[in-house]
């Protein structure tokens, strides 16, 4: 295992119906659901550090500190930020950041909503040598462009043997026979 | 005799050790489950392990008495 302080990568999404707090149960409005802006969160985050574990380990979540500071309606691109932030042993420590990347109203010939249902890109690491976005200007409405903050958290996670994890969760809540 | 106390509230999945056992400095008694995590819980000091305080299943607070080495 070989992680240290400075792993990231993000993950970008465009809003769909099936994202919306009234998809998810969250809530009634049809913009995107806090649920969902979590998990995005927290696949970035699993994404950053990924790469670094040993063979059989994987990370799962155990805290979490969110702000959902900003309505994105169906059709919304987003990029969702995670960077490592604190190693203490197996439990890992993110800050994370989600901007809207455009507005609504798309350019010309731009994608429709939902229309792709690969909209969901994989994560990316970020070289490493980057600067952290969010230590630039993390407050919504003060980033340049059309960019704006739509949320920011922390985010806590445990490395764990993956096998013996899931025998643990067997152990304790065996399935019908 | 040294006294070894949970340093938290805790699961205990397994108990490996037995009452009665010659254990060692570092020797794995009991591994507790805590935030999904396994947590060992090790021998201090080298010894007879007298007493264990608690069985698998058990729900532990920190500062509860876990096992006793003489």
């Amino acid at each position: 295992m070989l992680l240290s302080v400075g792993l990231r990568a993000s993950v970008h999404v465009v809003v769909a119906e099936s994202d919306t707090a009234v998809a998810l149960g969250s809530g009634d409005v049809p913009v995107l659901g806090t649920p969902r802006l979590l998990a995005l969160a927290e696949a970035a985050a699993v994404a950053a550090v990924a790469p670094q574990l040993a063979r059989g380990e994987t990370t799962v979540g155990t805290s979490v500190t969110m702000e959902h500071r900003r309505a994105s309606p169906v059709g919304s691109s987003l990029v969702i930020e995670a960077e490592l932030t604190e190693v203490d042993g197996q439990r890992l420590v993110f800050s994370f950041i989600a901007r809207e990347e455009h507005s609504r109203a798309q350019a010309p010939g731009a994608r429709p909503p939902g229309a792709d249902a690969s909209r969901t890109q994989a994560p990316a690491a970020a070289p490493l040598e980057d600067e952290a976005p969010w230590a630039q200007a993390p407050e919504a409405g003060a980033l340049g462009g059309d960019e704006r903050v739509v949320g920011a958290g922390t985010l806590e996670r445990v490395v764990v043997s993956r096998e013996r994890f899931l025998a643990r969760a067997a152990a304790h809540h065996p399935g019908p026979q | 005799m040294s006294e070894i106390r949970a340093e938290m509230v805790a699961n205990v999945w397994k108990v490996v050790a037995t009452p009665g056992e010659q254990v060692h400095d570092g020797d794995t008694l009991v591994i507790l489950e805590s935030m999904k995590m396994e947590i060992p819980v090790l021998a201090e000091s080298d010894g007879t392990l007298t007493k264990l305080a608690v069985a698998e299943g058990d729900v532990i607070q920190e500062g509860d008495l876990i096992a006793v080495i003489e």
